[in-house]
């Protein structure tokens, strides 16, 4: 199949197997893109692909889409299930939709992009790379985050960034409340102009300011006189 | 001088030198107690409560130091294209690189190898030494994800997903922050030196529709080779067993409250989950009701001593034993050796339980190179390849003198128990009674 840029991969009457090891074995191949029709909303389509190839989703998709893979790139026209590129090592995902219930959660590397507005735990346990909602986030996004890009240009739900080790959430609109061990910070020079170029790579309308949080580093040791934010998540 | 009567202690049973002691300690902490290793509980009920009844003259036994004694147990098989094959009943547990030194990952790697049986990663990632000294290493994929990467998963010999463990189900892992060193934070993708709390509901899946989406994926990204487990702590067991049989696992991994750990709060360690005998009982009966007795295996821990254990839990119905804290301790825990150290730590040998303090007196349960060097890799390799050889021999032992030429026909008819708390709870009929009513019931 060498030589052919583009594969379309029809899902209906295919088992998720089938389609999986059509995917890994175009990447093998060399095919630079699989364009996949009919996904109506199934999980795991394109999961453990770990050869560069883009993928192309005609339609929603279900759960773990783009999960446990390395260096691929896709782009989602619809809406994502829970888990949207689980566990990215490396590589973008877009969804031009909305994401439901954590979105790129615990990602090491890479990029999820979420035009629309993303579910609860958004970039729950993120490690690294950049995780982008276009609109707004659930509860508990950024939950226990370890590193990496939070960028929400909307409103965030309750317990933003809560138990947050390290990593930045920029947020857009405002915050129902915040999470326990996190604190606003002024952003370093350079800081802000690169998450707006990175908006304006995906034509994703700014928000009109952007706050920078950050850890406050109170939970990183038990210390009994932080006991009021210590209650909450011990 | 002897006396019928003994006084009873002067101090109260309810204020009692322990509670006076916990709360005085609180007091000065301002938080929960930690500890290590398992609940100090002395009233569980135990394997000791049940008897073999080995073969007389209505049953030939086999002859117990030749005969040839099966103790295979393959997981996955039929299911799998590379399943899991365990030269005896046994595996290593779980315990992570962070909470072990690498010179007891290294050597548990050995024996483990040595026995033709499996070593476990525990939380915190795959370590290469790990998977080096480790012929079958099974892998764990937890909430946290630590050092979760796609490669790893297809390194491994067996998945297993993590949902929680008997020392403190429905809690995540504790590593306190001396235990955090450069390499451990490195692979947790975490700060060094900070007190890690992990997550205990996994960030992407929540009830039993969702698991069967995770297995799914899990079996997609390792392509249907090997196995996958599913690990709770003995608590919900029978409701567990029968979510974890919906989802099609291979195999279903549960310690009871006895279970071994690192780090706990201690409340956790004595007041939550259900006794590992107990714990088998509603497994194995929910296991039978869904019909997958032969299809999923059980692999059973918590508080596991010895092969009269090991070969209890099998006859109870446990297919493979899961064992923790016994290799640690075949590594030279708890050993009267160092006891300055365990002095400086406030305890002694036989009490330490300091494992979560990452200043294990004998270089297990720490990262600090000076404490690390105490563990020879090669004498504690061949130390539990010894314990376990011992164990593999007596589980044998009582399979030949029940008359069965594979240590997993071992089953219920083979045992009796001592006391009425472990009759009840395991149906296992009470001695005295041969199974029945009692004689004079008939007249
Ligand atoms: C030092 C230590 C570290 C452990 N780390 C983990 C872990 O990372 N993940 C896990 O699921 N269980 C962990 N456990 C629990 C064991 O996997 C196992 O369930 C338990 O030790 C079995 O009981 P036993 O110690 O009485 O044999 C740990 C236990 C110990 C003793
Ligand atoms: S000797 Fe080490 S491993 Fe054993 S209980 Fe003490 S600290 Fe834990």
């Amino acid at each position: 199949m060498a030589n052919v840029e583009t594969l379309t991969l029809d899902c209906r009457d295919k088992p998720t197997r089938d389609i999986n090891n059509a995917i890994r074995k175009a990447a093998d191949d060399g095919v630079k893109t699989v364009e996949i029709l009919n996904t109506r909303a199934r999980h795991n389509i394109g999961v453990g692909i770990l050869k560069p190839i883009h993928l192309i989703y005609r339609g929603h998709v279900g759960y773990y889409t783009v999960g446990l893979c390395d260096g691929v790139t896709a782009e989602i026209h619809g809406s994502a299930g829970w888990g949207v590129g689980d566990n990215l090592l490396a590589g973008e995902v877009v969804v031009e939709g909305n994401a439901a219930t954590s979105a790129g959660p615990s990602i090491r590397g890479g990029r999820i992009v979420v035009k629309g507005n993303g579910g609860p735990r958004c970039g729950v346990y993120l490690k690294s790379g950049d995780l982008i909602i276009g609109g707004d986030a659930g509860y508990m996004s950024g939950f226990m985050m370890q590193n990496g890009r939070l960028i929400i240009c909307g409103d965030a739900a309750k317990g933003l960034g809560d138990s947050m080790y390290q990593g930045q959430i920029w947020l857009g609109g405002k915050v129902e409340e915040m999470g326990s061990g996190v604190a606003e910070t002024e952003p370093e020079a350079g800081e802000l102009d690169a998450v707006l170029e990175m908006l304006d790579g995906y034509k994703i309308k700014p928000p009109k300011a952007f706050r920078k949080l950050e850890s406050d580093r109170s939970l990183w040791n038990f210390n009994k006189n932080d006991f009021a934010a210590w209650k909450d998540v011990l | 001088m002897s006396s019928a009567f003994t006084r009873p202690p002067a101090y109260s049973g309810v204020w009692h030198p322990d509670a006076i002691e916990e709360i005085q300690e609180k007091a000065e902490l301002g938080r929960y107690q930690i500890r290590g290793q398992a609940t100090k509980r002395h009233d569980l009920p135990s394997f000791d409560d049940l008897v073999f009844t080995p073969a007389g003259l209505s049953r030939m036994p086999l002859e117990g130091y030749r005969e040839r004694c099966d103790t295979k147990v393959v997981i996955g098989e039929g299911r799998v294209s590379r399943p899991l094959v365990l030269e005896r009943p046994i595996m290593i547990a779980g315990m992570s690189f962070g909470a072990l030194s690498i010179n007891a990952k290294r050597a548990l790697g050995i024996a483990a190898s040595n026995c033709g049986i499996s070593t476990c990663t525990g939380e915190g990632g795959m370590h290469p030494e790990e998977r080096e000294h480790s012929d079958k290493l099974v892998m764990q994929y937890l909430p946290s994800r630590y050092g979760m990467n796609p490669y790893d998963l297809q390194k491994a010999d067996m998945i297993e997903i993590g949902a929680g463990q008997g020392a403190k189900p429905g809690s995540g892992g504790v590593l306190l922050g001396l235990k955090m060193s450069e390499e451990v934070a490195r692979m947790r993708d975490l700060p060094p030196g900070v007190d890690q709390r992990s997550g205990c509901r996994h960030p992407d899946w929540m009830g039993a529709d969702d698991l069967y989406m995770k297995l799914e994926q899990i079996r997609e990204v390792t392509n249907y080779a090997v196995p996958i487990s599913i690990k709770v702590g003995a608590s919900r067991i029978a409701n567990d067993v029968r979510i974890a049989c919906k989802a099609d696992v291979d195999a279903i991994v549960f310690d009871g409250m006895e279970g071994g750990t690192a780090a706990s709060p201690t409340i956790q360690l004595d007041h939550a989950g259900i006794p590992t005998i107990a714990a088998i009982a509603e497994a194995v009966e929910a296991l039978h009701d869904m019909g997958k007795q032969d299809d999923i295996k059980l692999i059973v821990g918590g508080g596991i001593k010895s092969g009269a254990d090991a070969a209890k839990a099998i006859a109870l119905g446990a297919d493979v034993i899961y064992l923790g804290t016994a290799p640690m301790i075949a590594l030279n825990c708890h050993r009267p050796i160092y006891l300055d150290d365990y002095e400086r730590l406030g305890t002694t040998p036989y009490e330490c339980q300091h494992c979560h303090t990452g200043l294990c007196p004998v270089g297990i349960t720490t990262q600090l190179p000076k404490l690390m060097a105490r563990l020879d890799v090669a004498e504690g390799a061949e130390r539990v390849t010894n314990y376990l050889n011992a164990m593999t021999m007596e589980i044998q032992l009582f399979a030949r003198s029940c008359g069965k030429n594979k240590v997993a026909d071992l089953d219920p008819n083979d045992m009796r128990a001592l006391t009425q708390d472990v009759a009840l709870m395991t149906g296992i009929p009470m001695v005295g009674l041969n199974g029945r009513q009692p004689w004079w019931t008939k007249f």
